[in-house]
């Protein structure tokens, strides 16, 4: 009996003893941005029983790639708004998932909005070109908020400015994304090589010739983290615009765009 | 007149010993780990996505099967220990021999311990290999892609090895082992008062889903001082779930590991004394 309160009184003495380091433990993960939001009873309905006992067991990442996969049928039986809504729960599972803004983006932007033109059930060709741009204007929504989540990595904002150049036509806001995307040490080469040509396109060739010129006199860059060498990108771009600017000889930076 | 015999970390080994190779005969684990290793190598059969998602899928399906089957082995596998020794009567040999109860208890989870560890050296090898064979597919796939340049195939295939060999998995394989550890020494606990093997089991279940579903219940219950102390009692097995973080690709420092493992740890260790304090007063 007396072994039995001794284990009654150490565990209560324990979570005294616990709560400090408990708390330690909460708030760094709170500061990581660890996990999702919490199960909710408008997402217990969303996920079904099955998926609603996994993310109370903790497998939360299981129960998003599940459902991710569904989006497959939606997708082939074009059942838009349903891939919407799961696409939008799945980024409520797992808010720090780049690849689910991504990629649930670039079906927004892209795969919806050119289906929805191009769907037979359009009266005009204009309501194709209105539904066409309100997928696109989801996109950004969705990309604006997955920026909110995860700022500190390149992708989405690579993703943003693609969309822009790409669907919005607007170089100048394009500009600004995939700037902001090449200022990450692990953005790959293109980054860069795309936010200056998006200045060429905005501001005119001289100010892309500005921006390769600083560059070029900044010293050796650092291999991009593609493995790319960044000296023979800038020699390409330089002699490239050195050319189109008519750049006297005397002038140029490069003579010849091989070394 | 009896003489005291004092306490031996070699029959604690023996036990332990024992105990392991015992479990390695069962049936039942055999089955588990078996089925384990082939949910897991299937885990490299998902396919017609973006190379992102593929892998994503595959290091999501095999840590959670990780940590499925690991919970499964350590619950079923501690949950029988003790009742299967009073059945077949070998307890009162042992403990009719100069060995200490807490020699023999300790040695039982020693055992349990090494059987889950094993387990997760298993499962994490073919985690590995499962891994292997996705990127080696993938980086195919994008060297037979006729339709990309190939500076674009450079910078792809760059970017499926970083993905796939993330370093930062062995951190949430270590942080299961500290969550089964605990999970097992709570089913110890539960096995020292009952000696049904069923209600083991399924005490062992319950603290699993309590343990991950404390923080919600934290949440609902408010912050105040007293439940928060009453909930403590209750370890917190979210915790321990840094594997969606890592796969997501989110820097998960060391330090981090080092508290969540104290945590585990100092859990563990409290649990096993009781279990200790609980068995030392059973009446055999």
């Amino acid at each position: 009996m007396r072994g039995k309160l001794i284990a009654v009184g150490l565990l209560l003495a324990l979570a005294a003893v616990m709560m400090p380091l408990e708390s330690r433990i909460h708030a760094q993960r709170a500061e990581l941005k660890f996990g999702g939001s919490g199960m909710t009873m408008a997402m217990r309905d969303r996920v079904g029983q099955e998926m609603a006992i996994g993310l109370l067991a903790g497998f939360r990442g299981v129960v998003a790639d599940f459902l991710w996969i569904d989006n497959h049928g939606y997708f082939e039986r074009r059942e838009w708004l349903r891939m919407y809504r799961n696409m939008e729960l799945c980024t409520t599972l797992q808010p720090q998932s780049v690849t689910f803004w991504d990629v649930g983006s670039w079906h927004m932007g892209w795969n919806i909005a050119y289906a929805s033109r191009i769907d037979p059930a359009n009266h005009t060709q204009a309501e194709g070109i209105k539904r066409e741009r309100e997928w696109q204007d989801k996109a950004k929504d969705f990309l604006t908020q997955g920026l909110v989540y995860i700022p500190h990595r390149w992708e989405l904002y690579f993703a943003m400015a693609d969309l822009y150049w790409r669907k919005f036509k607007t170089p100048c806001q394009a500009r600004d994304y995939f700037q902001r995307a090449a200022q990450f040490k692990e953005a790959p080469s293109y980054c860069l090589r795309m936010y200056v040509r998006r200045v060429e396109d905005c501001d005119g060739p001289r100010a892309a010739y500005d921006v390769w010129r600083k560059r070029w006199h900044d010293g050796n860059p650092e291999p991009s983290s593609d493995g790319i060498d960044m000296k023979n990108v800038m020699r390409r771009e330089l002699h490239r615009l050195e050319e189109l600017l008519d750049i006297p000889a005397s002038q140029r930076l490069i003579s010849s765009p091989h070394a | 007149m009896t003489e005291r015999v004092g306490f031996s970390l070699g029959r604690v080994g023996t036990v332990a010993a024992n105990t392991f190779v015992e479990s390695l005969r069962q049936k039942v684990y055999n089955i588990l780990i078996i089925f384990a290793l082939v949910v897991i190598a299937s885990a490299s059969f998902f396919s017609q996505f973006t190379f992102s998602e593929q892998l994503k899928f595959v290091k999501d399906f095999c840590l959670g099967a990780v940590s499925v089957f690991g919970t499964l082995i350590a619950i079923v596998g501690t949950a029988q220990l003790l009742p299967a020794e009073m059945e077949s009567r070998t307890i009162y040999t042992i403990l009719a021999k100069p060995v200490r109860r807490v020699e023999f208890l300790l040695g039982k989870y020693c055992g349990s311990l090494l059987l889950i560890f094993l387990s997760l050296v298993m499962m994490s090898l073919m985690f590995g290999a499962a891994l292997l064979f996705k990127e080696s597919r993938l980086v195919a796939d994008v060297r037979h892609d006729t339709h990309i340049s190939t500076e674009e195939a450079a910078t792809t295939i760059t970017r499926i090895h970083q993905e796939a060999r993330d370093g930062d998995l062995v951190k949430g394989v270590a942080l299961t082992f500290v969550k089964l550890s605990l999970l097992a020494a709570i089913t110890l606990l539960f096995s020292t008062v009952s000696t049904s093997m069923v209600f083991n089991v399924a005490m062992g279940f319950m603290a699993f889903f309590a343990g991950h579903l404390r923080a919600s219940v934290a949440e609902m219950m408010g912050q105040g001082r007293l439940v928060r102390w009453l909930l403590t009692i209750v370890p917190d097995l979210g915790a321990f779930n840094v594997a969606d973080d890592i796969i997501l690709g989110n820097a998960i420092p060391w330090s981090h590991v080092a508290q969540v493992a104290l945590y585990g740890v100092s859990y563990t260790a409290v649990v096993v004394v009781v279990a200790y304090l609980v068995f030392a007063d059973r009446e055999m």
